[in-house]
């Protein structure tokens, strides 16, 4: 068979048409599908942005210099005897280690006034 | 009866309706395009979809410089493009092991030549694959096919001319 006639065999090929409404039907929900998983991808991607500007800004502040530091450690620690003390200093230890926010841990320290930690500049609790 | 420029002015106008009506009324000519193009009544029903798709986005910014027939028949080609890039990746990565379709009446013809035939088609060079889809799909006159892609009647003979020499080559080997 030669080619023009494999074209014509192709352009007379017999086909019927889908019905006009539940094609309709399924293009809208598709295109919304689309459009959601669009949206989707749009949201990510500004919220990794956002995420990513924040990170950067927050690091920005931290500083290397003592000095920044040294005022909160001239304050007095209350009292406590060297029992509670080691336990304090293990419980609060443990909360940094395994803390997965490390922001959301030191605020909470500094809320419970818990300054010898929050102020610690030596990289870690002695 | 509205023409297609009403219905789509009616839809940059906020009507959805209007969408609606032109993928009816142009849906048989788009779905017939890709049935032949693809002998497969899934596939030609996806890719009538996606064309209709990015004409509901495209449209809202159609400045009305050509006929709509002219400017969806643009579409379906550059999506049969698409389709043969893709299936040329599929088959090159061996990911076209599903049985061939069956679903159109092909009793009459073998249906593996109708894919060896497109296979070929796929690796014309573009204006020739062009011209020939058109002609094969459509049995489109040069004159309509020479207006969508921009240019002459006669280069568009000479295109479908060597696009046949180089089919027939390629097919005899």
């Amino acid at each position: 068979m030669n080619i023009e006639q494999r074209f014509q065999q192709i352009s007379q090929s017999n086909f019927e048409t889908p019905d006009g409404d539940s094609f309709i039907a399924k293009l809208h929900g598709e295109r919304q599908k689309r459009h959601v998983k669009k949206m989707g991808i749009i949201y990510g991607v500004t919220a990794a942005a956002f995420v990513a500007v924040f990170g950067l800004m927050t690091t920005n502040q931290l500083t290397d210099d003592p000095a920044a530091y040294a005022s909160n450690d001239l304050k007095l620690l209350e009292v406590m005897d060297s029992e509670t003390e080691e336990y304090v200093y293990d419980l609060a230890e443990y909360l940094v280690e395994s803390s997965d926010d490390i922001w959301e841990t030191l605020a909470f320290l500094d809320n419970i006034e818990f300054e010898p930690v929050t102020t610690m500049n030596d990289g870690g609790i002695q | 009866m509205k023409t297609d420029h009403e219905l789509i002015k009616e839809f940059q106008d906020g009507n959805h309706v209007a969408f609606d009506e032109l993928v009816k009324r142009h849906l048989p000519e788009t779905y017939g395009f890709f049935c032949k193009f693809t002998a497969d009544e899934i596939e030609a029903e996806d890719l009538a979809q996606d064309v209709f798709i990015k004409m509901f986005k495209a449209l809202k910014k159609f400045r009305f410089e050509s006929e709509f027939k002219t400017y969806l028949f643009r579409a379906n080609i550059n999506m049969s493009n698409t389709y043969l890039r893709r299936n040329k990746w599929r088959n090159l990565l061996h990911l076209d092991q599903a049985p061939e379709p069956g679903y159109l009446d092909t009793s009459h013809e073998d249906g593996w030549k109708r894919k060896e035939l497109w296979d070929a088609v796929a690796k014309l060079p573009s204006r020739q694959r062009m011209v020939v889809t058109m002609r094969i799909a459509q049995e489109m006159p040069y004159k309509e096919i020479a207006s969508i892609i921009g240019i002459s009647e006669n280069s568009a003979k000479v295109n479908y001319h060597h696009a046949v020499k180089a089919l027939k080559e390629k097919l005899q080997d």
